[in-house]
C-alpha cells in the first residue's frame, strides 16, 4: 500500500469534495463529515426528511470514486441472505457455490435501513464491525474498503423497525443534511431541468487513492491530552441526568479517528480540540439512549452532547 | 435528578417550623446548603454510602423502638393481646399512631447523615445497591456465577429526602393552613425545576393551580367529614377514654359469688430489694376499703379525698408520709404505674419514701398512696411497726355490716363463742377457725340457692368452706365488725418469692387481707386468715415456659428502667454512642480523604505533564480575558479568538493572533512539538502581540456576542 504526503491526501479529499459539490449544493459540511467517516474507516447513517438528498449524496460519493458500489433497498421482506449472499447447489459440479450478496462491495448504500426487520438489519453487524461475514460457518473477508452509507426517514413510524442499540453503535456517525438555502434550491432546480447531473458525474479518485487517504488519516498525530479529552466527553454522557445508556468506548475510538481525518482535511498533521468538538455530536449523539421522562420533557441526545461539550473543560 | 439550589434547605426550614424543631431545621439547612459555598468534597465509595445507609437505618430502628416504648407501645399491645377488647384495641391503635407520628417527625434528622454524604460527595448518584440488600446480593451472585452484572442506574437522594421532609412536616401541631400553603409553595418550586419544556409556562401554572385547588377542596372535605362523624355520637369516643389505676382506690370488686376458676397470671409486676439486711415486708398494700355491698368493697369517699404529700425538701425525691415516725426497715421497690398514674404498693407502716422520681404524690384516709409520673416507679420505702397513714376508725363505717350477712355472722360467732373474748383471743380463734376448717381454692362450683337470704359469704362460711383470699378477708372483716372491732378490707400483694438476694411479686400474688384496729395501741395491724396453703395453691402446676416469661419480664423491666430514666444506662449509652459514631465517621470521612490524597498525585501528574503549558500564548489569553472577553470552559481557542477579534481596536491583531494560535496549538497538541526556532518565534510573537495590545488598551472593549 502506497503512502502519500498529507498535502497529497488533502488534495484527494478536495477533489472528491469538489466533485460531490457539483451535485450537492450547499452541503459542504455534510460532505466533510461523510468523507471524514470514509477516511477514518467508519460508516455513516443519514437521517433526514424525504427529498433532502440522502441517496443522492451517497450516489454522488459512489460515482466520485472508482470503486464497486451496490445499493440495497431495505424492505420488510428482505432476508439476511439477500444482503450477505447464499450458497447454491451446482448440479453440474455436485457442490455448493457461494453467490455473494451486495455486501461484497466497496460502497454499500443501505437505503431506508429501518424498513427491514431487526434480523436483516443485524446481518450487517459483523460486516460493519469487523469487515467480514460468516456464512454457512465459513468466514469471508470483505474488501479493504468497505463503507456503508445507510439512510433512514425519521418521520415514518408505521412499518419501520428502529435500529437496535448495537447496530447504532456500529455507525461511526449519524447526521442530517437539512434543507438547503432557497438560492441553492433554485440552483438545484436549474441543474436538473433537463436531466440529473448525477448521470454526468465521473469518478475523480481511485480505490487506491481512498486507501491512501485512509492511511494518511491514520498517520495524523494526536496528543495524549486530546485522547483524554475525547474520553472525558464520551464518559460524561454516561453520568448525565436523563441518559439511560451512555456512549461506549467504541464512540471514543470513532471520535478520535474521525478527528484525525478532519485534521488531515484541514491541512494539519496533528489533531486540535476544534476537530474533536466539531464531530462530537455526529459521532456520539446517536449512540445514547434517553430515559423516557427526559425524552418526554424535550431533552434530545444532540442537546445532551452539546451540553457536555459546553461544560467539559477543553484543552487550550 | 438533583434538586434545584436551596430547595432542600427550604424544605428543612419548613419541617422545623411545622414540627417545632425550628432551630434544628435551621442548623440542618445551613449544613446542607453550605455545600454551595465550600469546595470541600469527599470521594465516597459504594461501600461508604452503604455504611452511611446502614448507620441511618440503625438510627431509624433505635428511634422506632424508643418511640414505641415512649408511647406505651409494649403495655398497650401487651394488654391488647392478653385481653382484646375495644378499649385495649383503641389503646394499641393510639400507641401505634403516636409511634408513627414521632418517628415521622424525626425522619429528617435520622437520614441527615445520608443526604449530607450525597451533597458533600464528588458523585452525582448513589448506587441503588448501596441501599438495597436484595440488589447487592443479586449483583454479588451474578459476579460469582460469572454472569453479566446489570449496570446500576443509581439515584440522587435529594428528592427522596425532600419528600421525607414534607412528610415529616405533615406531623404538625398548628391547626391553620400554613402547612398546606407551604407544601404547595415547595412542591411548585420542585416541579418548576422539572417541568416539561414542551408546554408553555402558563399551561404549567394553570395545571398546578388546578391541582392545588383540588387538593385544598379535598383536605377541607376530609376535615368536614371527620367533624361530622365526631358529632354523630360523642359517647362513642368518650367511652374509650376511661383509664384505670390498677387497683381502684375507691372500690374493689371482689369475685365473691363468681363461679369457675379465678384466672391468675405469673407475670412479674413488682421487684423488691430489702435494704440493710432487713427481711422483706410480708405484704405490700395498695388500698383498703371500708364499706361492703356484695360483691364490692368501697373506700367510702371520693377521689377528692386525696391530699397532696409534699416533697421535702423540694427536688430531693424524698416524700415523708409520716414525718414523725421512726422507721426500722427499708426496702427498694420497683413497680409499674400503668398509664403513668397508679397506687404505690407499700409495706405496712411506711413512713417515708425516698428516691421516688414522680411529679406528684397523694394519699387518702384509707392508706392509698397515688403517684403520678413515669410509667415505672423505683423507690426506697422506709417503714416500721406502729403508726400508719390510715385514719383512725369511724364507727359508722368501720363497723358497718350488711344486714343480709348478719344472721350467718352471728351464727359463726355463736358457734365459736367469740363474744366477750379479748382482741388477741378473738384473732387467735378466728385464725384457727379459718386455718383448720377451711381450705383455699380458686375454684367455685355452682351451688343451689336454698333461700332468698342466702349470700355467697354465707355459703362460704357455712357450706362450702372453701374459697380464695377475698372470701377469707371479707368474712374476717365482717366477723370482727360484728364483734365491735373496727376492721378494714385491704388489698395488695403478698411477698414470698425470692429471686437471688431480691424478691419478686407476680400478678397472681395479688392478695386481700384484713386491717384490724388495736384499741389499746391505737394502730391498725395486718391480720390474714387465708390459709397459708394459698401460696402453694397459686404456684402449683407452673408452666414449663415460666423461665421464658420471667426472662421477658426482666427484659421489660430493664427496658422500662431505661425508658423512664430509672437507670444510668441512658447516660452510658450516650458515652458508648459517641465513640462508635466517631469511629464510623473516621472510617467514612478520613479514610476517603486519604484515598483522595492517594489518588490526587496521579491526577496532578496527569494535569501538569501536558506539554506546552508554558506557552506565552496564555499571557495573551489572560490579558484579553481581563479586558472583558473571558473564555468559557468548553470554548476552544479559535472560537474565542474570533470573538476577541470582533472588537474593532483588535481587528488589526486578527492575523497575528491566528498565526500565534497555530504555533501554540502545535506546541501544545502536536506530539512532535516545536523546533527551537519555532519555539522562539512563538515567544517573540506573543510578546509582540502583548505590546500591541497594551497600546490598544486605551480603547474600551465592547464584546460582540
Amino acid at each position: 500500500m502506497t503512502t502519500i504526503t498529507p498535502a497529497a491526501a488533502r488534495a484527494i479529499y478536495q477533489r472528491i469534495a469538489d466533485n460531490i459539490a457539483r451535485i450537492m449544493q450547499g452541503q459542504s459540511a455534510a460532505t466533510r463529515k461523510l468523507l471524514a467517516a470514509l477516511a477514518s474507516g467508519g460508516h455513516v447513517l443519514l437521517e433526514d426528511f424525504p427529498g433532502t438528498g440522502k441517496t443522492t449524496l451517497a450516489k454522488a460519493l459512489a460515482r466520485s470514486l472508482d470503486a464497486k458500489f451496490k445499493r440495497v433497498q431495505f424492505t420488510p421482506d428482505l432476508l439476511p441472505s439477500d444482503i450477505l449472499g447464499v450458497s447454491i447447489f451446482n448440479q453440474r459440479d455436485q457442490r455448493f457455490f457461494f453467490h455473494e450478496g451486495p455486501v461484497f462491495t466497496n460502497i454499500l448504500l443501505a437505503d431506508e435501513i429501518n424498513r427491514a426487520s431487526p434480523r436483516t438489519q443485524s446481518a450487517l453487524l459483523e460486516a460493519m464491525g469487523e469487515g467480514q461475514v460468516s456464512v454457512d460457518g465459513e468466514r469471508r473477508d470483505l474488501d479493504s474498503l468497505f463503507f456503508v452509507i445507510a439512510t433512514q426517514n425519521p418521520v415514518e413510524f408505521r412499518g419501520t423497525y428502529p435500529l437496535p442499540e448495537a447496530q447504532m453503535d456500529r455507525f461511526a456517525m449519524q447526521f442530517t443534511l437539512g434543507y438547503v438555502q432557497p438560492a441553492e434550491e433554485v440552483a438545484i432546480l436549474s441543474a436538473q431541468q433537463h436531466n440529473h447531473p448525477l448521470e454526468q458525474l465521473t469518478s475523480c479518485a481511485s480505490l487506491a487513492d481512498v486507501l491512501a487517504l485512509k492511511r494518511a488519516a491514520e498517520d495524523v498525530r494526536i496528543s495524549e491530552e486530546l485522547k483524554r479529552y475525547v474520553v472525558e466527553l464520551v464518559a460524561a454522557t454516561r453520568t448525565t441526568t436523563g441518559v439511560q445508556l451512555g456512549a461506549s468506548p467504541r464512540a471514543s475510538l470513532a471520535l478520535m479517528k474521525a478527528a484525525q481525518a478532519l485534521a488531515l482535511f484541514d491541512g494539519l498533521d496533528f489533531v486540535t480540540p476544534e476537530q474533536v468538538q466539531e464531530l462530537a455530536v455526529p459521532v456520539i449523539a446517536h449512540r445514547l439512549v434517553m430515559e423516557p421522562q427526559a425524552r418526554f420533557s424535550g431533552l434530545t441526545t444532540q442537546g445532551v452532547v452539546e451540553d457536555v461539550v459546553k461544560k467539559t473543560k477543553v484543552p487550550a | 435528578m438533583k434538586p434545584p439550589p436551596l430547595l432542600l434547605g427550604a424544605a428543612l426550614l419548613f419541617w422545623g417550623w411545622q414540627s417545632e424543631f425550628l432551630i434544628v431545621g435551621a442548623v440542618l439547612a445551613v449544613g446542607l446548603e453550605a455545600a454551595r459555598w465550600t469546595r470541600a468534597r469527599w470521594e465516597f465509595s459504594d461501600e461508604d454510602f452503604s455504611r452511611f445507609w446502614t448507620f441511618c437505618s440503625l438510627m431509624f430502628l433505635a428511634a422506632l423502638v424508643y418511640a414505641f416504648t415512649a408511647n406505651d407501645g409494649p403495655s398497650s399491645f401487651g394488654s391488647f393481646f392478653q385481653n382484646p377488647n375495644l378499649a385495649t384495641q383503641r389503646s394499641a391503635g393510639t400507641s401505634s399512631s403516636r409511634t408513627a407520628s414521632a418517628i415521622l417527625r424525626w425522619v429528617p434528622i435520622i437520614f441527615f447523615p445520608f443526604i449530607a454524604a450525597q451533597i458533600y460527595s464528588t458523585r452525582d448518584k448513589i448506587p441503588l445497591a448501596a441501599i438495597s440488600l436484595i440488589m447487592r446480593r443479586r449483583r454479588n451472585q451474578a459476579r460469582l456465577l460469572g454472569q453479566p452484572v446489570l449496570p446500576d442506574p443509581g439515584f440522587h437522594a435529594g428528592y427522596p429526602y425532600f419528600a421525607a421532609c414534607l412528610l415529616a412536616a405533615s406531623v404538625h401541631a398548628a391547626e391553620d393552613h400554613s402547612f398546606f400553603w407551604g407544601l404547595c409553595a415547595l412542591l411548585a418550586w420542585a416541579l418548576w425545576a422539572q417541568r416539561s419544556r414542551r408546554f408553555a409556562v402558563v399551561v404549567w401554572a394553570l395545571a398546578l393551580l388546578a391541582a392545588i385547588t383540588v387538593g385544598f377542596a379535598g383536605q377541607r372535605s376530609i376535615s368536614q367529614l371527620q367533624r361530622y362523624l365526631e358529632h354523630i355520637n360523642p359517647q362513642w369516643f368518650a367511652r374509650f377514654m376511661r383509664r384505670g389505676f390498677g387497683f381502684d382506690p375507691m372500690q374493689s370488686r371482689t369475685a365473691l359469688g363468681s363461679v369457675g376458676e379465678l384466672k391468675t397470671s405469673g407475670e412479674i409486676i413488682i421487684r423488691l430489694e430489702p435494704k440493710g439486711g432487713s427481711p422483706p415486708p410480708t405484704y405490700l398494700r395498695q388500698a383498703s376499703y371500708r364499706q361492703y355491698r356484695t360483691p364490692i368493697w368501697f373506700a367510702g369517699g371520693s377521689l377528692d379525698d386525696f391530699t397532696f404529700v409534699p416533697e421535702s425538701p423540694p427536688n430531693s425525691f424524698i416524700w415523708p408520709l409520716l414525718p414523725e415516725k421512726t422507721n426500722t426497715a427499708g426496702v427498694n421497690i420497683a413497680s409499674y404505674l400503668s398509664g403513668r398514674r397508679g397506687l404505690l404498693p407499700l409495706p405496712h407502716g411506711s413512713g417515708r419514701l425516698e428516691q421516688l422520681n414522680v411529679i406528684e404524690l397523694k394519699k387518702n384516709l384509707t392508706g392509698a398512696v397515688l403517684a403520678s409520673g413515669p410509667g415505672l416507679a423505683v423507690f426506697d420505702a422506709f417503714y416500721g411497726p406502729g403508726a400508719t397513714i390510715d385514719s383512725p376508725p369511724e364507727l359508722d363505717t368501720d363497723l358497718s355490716v350488711p344486714d343480709r350477712e348478719i344472721p350467718v355472722l352471728d351464727q359463726v360467732i355463736d358457734d365459736l363463742n367469740l363474744r366477750g373474748q379479748s382482741l388477741a383471743q378473738t384473732l387467735l380463734t378466728l385464725n384457727g377457725f379459718f386455718g383448720d376448717q377451711f381450705t383455699y381454692s380458686t375454684w367455685q362450683g355452682a351451688v343451689r340457692i336454698q333461700n332468698t337470704n342466702d349470700t355467697p359469704l354465707g355459703r362460704f362460711l357455712t357450706q362450702t368452706r372453701s374459697g380464695h383470699c377475698e372470701y377469707f378477708a371479707t368474712a374476717t372483716v365482717l366477723l370482727l365488725r360484728r364483734l365491735e372491732i373496727p376492721a378494714r378490707y385491704a388489698v395488695g400483694f403478698a411477698v414470698h418469692e425470692s429471686s437471688g438476694d431480691n424478691y419478686v411479686v407476680r400478678l397472681r400474688d395479688a392478695h386481700a387481707w384484713t386491717l384490724v384496729w388495736d384499741e389499746t395501741r391505737q394502730i391498725w395491724t395486718d391480720f390474714d386468715t387465708t390459709p397459708a396453703s394459698w401460696i402453694q395453691e397459686e404456684s402449683k402446676n407452673p408452666t414449663p415456659w415460666r423461665w421464658l416469661s420471667d426472662a421477658w419480664s426482666r427484659v421489660k423491666f430493664e427496658v422500662a428502667k431505661f425508658r423512664w430514666g430509672q437507670s444510668r444506662v441512658r447516660q452510658y449509652l450516650v458515652w458508648v454512642l459517641v465513640p462508635v459514631l466517631a469511629l464510623l465517621l473516621y472510617q467514612i470521612i478520613v479514610r476517603s480523604s486519604r484515598r483522595r490524597r492517594r489518588e490526587k498525585p496521579l491526577e496532578d501528574e496527569a494535569n501538569f505533564t501536558w506539554p506546552g503549558l508554558d506557552s506565552e500564548f496564555y499571557l495573551l489569553e489572560k490579558r484579553l480575558a481581563a479586558r472583558g472577553v473571558p473564555r468559557a470552559a468548553g470554548e476552544p481557542l479559535s472560537s474565542w479568538l474570533e470573538r476577541v477579534a470582533d472588537v474593532p481596536v483588535l481587528a488589526d491583531l486578527r492575523a497575528s493572533l491566528h498565526e500565534l494560535l497555530r504555533l501554540h496549538y502545535r506546541y501544545r497538541f502536536d506530539p512532535l512539538g516545536l523546533s527551537a526556532a519555532e519555539r522562539a518565534t512563538l515567544s517573540a510573537e506573543a510578546k509582540a502581540c502583548l505590546e500591541r495590545l497594551a497600546q490598544a488598551e486605551r480603547t474600551p472593549v465592547t464584546t460582540a456576542k
